[in-house]
C-alpha cells in the first residue's frame, strides 16, 4: 500500500507542476474575504486588533490546509462519464483523491509556513505563543479538520449519482459552514444560540478548532470534548462515504448496464 | 458615436439573449431561490456584526443596510451585462475569432462588452433595491427629491466606473490568455466595497479610496440616498468616472493595435 501511495503521490505531483499558474492563482484567490472580515472586527473591537490579526491570518492558513475540492471533481467526472475510467483502475478512486489532497496541501504548507515565519519576524501580532504540546495538538486538529472536510466534500460529490445539481447542495452547506466554522466571526463573537450549534456540528472542527487550540482559547476538558465530537463526526462521515459508495455503484451499473 | 443607432443595437442584443434564455425557463426558479439565499446570507452577516456593536466605521445598522443594497444592485448589473462576456472575449482572442468582430460595423469595445446578457441576474438588482428600501425603513429616513436625484447621478457614475475597471481587466486578456477567468480578480477587489470605507485602515484604505475607487463606487450612492451628499463629492465621482472611462478606451485601442500587429 505504501509503495502504491508513493507512486500516486509522484504522479499527482507531476500533474500539479503542469498547472503551476492555475495552482498559484487558486491559492491566492481565497484571501480577500477573511481580510475584509478582519477589518470589520478590528473596527468593532479596536482594543483587540492584534488578536484579530492573528486569528484571521490563521483562518487563511488553516482554510487552505483543510480546503476540499473533490465535490466539483466528482460532480464533473460522474456527469461526463469519465468516472468509469477511474473505476477500471486497480485502486479505489478515493486513494487518488487522497493523494492529490496530500500533494497540494503539502505545497500550501511549504509555501505558507515560511511566509508566516517571515511575517512574524517583522509583525509581532503574528507571533504564536504555543507550547510544544499545543503545537502538536494544533497539527493534529488541522489534519483532523482536513480529513473531515475532505470526507464531507467527497460524500457530497458521490451524490452526483442521483442528483444533477450537487454543486448547489454543497454551496448551501458551504454557506452554513461560513458562519459555524469561524470564517465570518470568531465563534466567541456569535450569538449564544449559534455558538452552541457550532460546538456540536462538524464545521467548527474544520477551521476554528485548530486556531482555538493555537490561541489557547480552548483547553482541558473542552479540548478533550472537541476532539471527541470531531472523532464522532469522522466516524459518521467514513460510514457515510462507504454507504454512498456502495449504493452509488449499484445505481451506476444500473444505468450503464 | 451615433447614440440612437447604438441604442437599437443594444435592444437587438437584448432581444437575442432573451430568446436564448427562454430556452432554459426551468432554471429560473432555482436561480430565483439562489439570489434570495445570497441576500439573506448577506443580511445575516451584517446582523452578526451588529450583534457586537451599533456602529461600523461610523455607520449605523440601517445605513450599512442601504450600502449593502447598493452593493447588491451594482453586482446584479455586473452579473447581468459584464460577467457573461469575459470568458467569451478570452475565447475570441485565443482562437483568433476576434477578427470577425473587428470587421463588424459596430464599435468593437461596445460589442465585446454587451453582446451576451444574463437576464435572471436582474433579480439581484431588484433584491438590492428592496434591501435599500428596508435599510431606509430601519433608519426611518425618507429621502428628499434632491437626494433621489443625486442618487441616480452618482449611481450612473458608479456604473461607468465599474464598466471601465471591468473593461480594463478584460482587455488584459490580450496578453494573459492562460487563465480561464479573470473575473475573480475584480470580485476580490469589489468585495471590499461591501462595507463603509471608513472601516478600513492604513494602506488598504488609501488604495481602495484613491487608487482603485471601490469605496467611491458604493459609498457615494448610499450616502446620497441618506441625504449626506455634497455637490463636490458628486462632481468628483463624475470626474473620476469620466477619467476611468477615457483610460479604459485608450487601453482597448492600444490592445487592438497590439492584436492586429500580432495577427498581421
Amino acid at each position: 500500500m505504501i509503495r502504491k501511495y508513493i507512486a500516486l503521490l509522484r504522479m499527482k505531483y507531476i500533474e500539479m507542476l503542469a498547472y503551476r499558474l492555475a495552482t498559484f492563482v487558486w491559492m491566492t484567490g481565497a484571501i480577500t474575504q477573511p481580510l475584509i472580515t478582519m477589518f470589520v472586527w478590528m473596527n468593532i473591537h479596536p482594543e483587540e486588533s492584534d488578536s484579530f490579526v492573528f486569528y484571521f491570518m490563521a483562518v487563511i492558513f488553516v482554510e487552505r490546509m483543510t480546503s476540499a475540492w473533490d465535490v466539483w471533481e466528482l460532480d464533473r467526472e460522474i456527469r461526463e462519464g469519465t468516472f468509469s475510467n477511474l473505476l477500471l483502475r486497480p485502486l479505489h478512486p478515493i486513494h487518488w483523491a487522497i493523494a492529490e489532497n496530500i500533494v497540494y496541501k503539502w505545497l500550501f504548507a511549504v509555501i505558507l509556513a515560511p511566509v508566516w515565519l517571515v511575517g512574524a519576524v517583522f509583525w509581532p501580532p503574528l507571533r504564536p505563543h504555543m507550547t510544544a504540546g499545543q503545537a502538536v495538538l494544533f497539527l493534529a486538529a488541522v489534519v483532523l479538520g482536513a480529513a473531515l472536510r475532505f470526507l464531507l466534500s467527497y460524500s457530497c460529490g458521490l451524490l452526483a449519482f442521483w442528483v444533477t445539481k450537487v454543486a448547489a447542495v454543497y454551496g448551501v452547506i458551504d454557506v452554513i459552514s461560513l458562519f459555524l466554522s469561524g470564517r465570518i466571526a470568531p465563534l466567541e463573537m456569535l450569538p449564544p444560540a449559534l455558538r452552541e450549534w457550532s460546538e456540536w456540528l462538524p464545521f467548527r472542527y474544520m477551521i476554528s478548532f485548530p486556531i482555538e487550540i493555537a490561541t489557547g482559547a480552548v483547553d482541558g476538558g473542552e479540548l478533550a470534548r472537541g476532539f471527541a465530537v470531531a472523532a464522532g463526526w469522522m466516524a459518521v462521515f467514513v460510514a457515510g462515504v462507504q454507504w454512498l459508495w456502495k449504493a452509488g455503484m449499484r445505481k451506476n451499473q444500473a444505468v450503464g448496464g | 458615436m451615433n447614440m440612437r443607432r447604438y441604442g437599437r443595437v443594444f435592444r437587438e442584443f437584448f432581444r437575442a439573449c432573451l430568446v436564448e434564455e427562454m430556452e432554459y425557463r426551468s432554471e429560473f426558479f432555482g436561480n430565483f431561490i439562489a439570489s434570495f439565499f445570497g441576500v439573506g446570507i448577506a443580511l445575516l452577516t451584517v446582523h452578526i456584526f451588529f450583534y457586537q456593536t451599533d456602529r461600523l466605521g461610523g455607520w449605523t445598522y440601517g445605513e450599512v443596510l442601504v450600502l449593502l443594497g447598493v452593493f447588491n444592485t451594482l453586482r446584479g448589473f455586473i452579473d447581468f451585462a459584464l460577467r457573461p462576456n469575459m470568458p467569451r472575449l478570452l475565447e475570441h482572442v485565443r482562437r483568433g475569432t476576434l477578427d470577425y468582430i473587428l470587421t463588424k460595423p459596430v464599435d468593437s469595445m461596445f460589442y465585446v462588452s454587451f453582446r451576451h446578457l444574463v437576464f435572471w441576474r436582474l433579480i439581484d438588482v431588484a433584491l438590492g433595491l428592496g434591501v435599500i428600501g428596508y435599510g431606509l425603513y430601519v433608519e426611518r429616513y425618507v429621502p428628499s427629491a434632491a437626494d433621489v436625484l443625486m442618487f441616480f447621478v452618482v449611481m450612473t457614475a458608479s456604473l461607468l466606473l465599474i464598466y471601465s475597471l471591468w473593461m480594463m481587466l478584460m482587455t488584459t486578456s490580450f496578453w494573459v490568455v492562460r487563465i480561464d477567468d479573470l473575473s475573480f480578480i475584480f470580485d476580490s477587489f469589489f468585495d471590499t466595497a461591501r462595507f463603509p470605507g471608513s472601516m478600513y485602515r492604513g494602506a488598504v484604505r488609501f488604495v481602495i479610496t484613491y487608487v482603485l475607487p471601490a469605496v467611491l463606487i458604493t459609498n457615494t450612492p448610499a450616502l446620497a440616498l441618506l441625504g449626506k451628499w455634497s455637490m463636490a463629492a458628486v462632481l468628483a465621482a463624475l470626474a473620476v468616472a469620466m477619467l476611468f472611462l477615457w483610460a479604459s478606451r485608450r487601453f482597448w485601442r492600444f490592445a487592438l493595435r497590439f492584436y492586429t500587429g500580432a495577427g498581421g
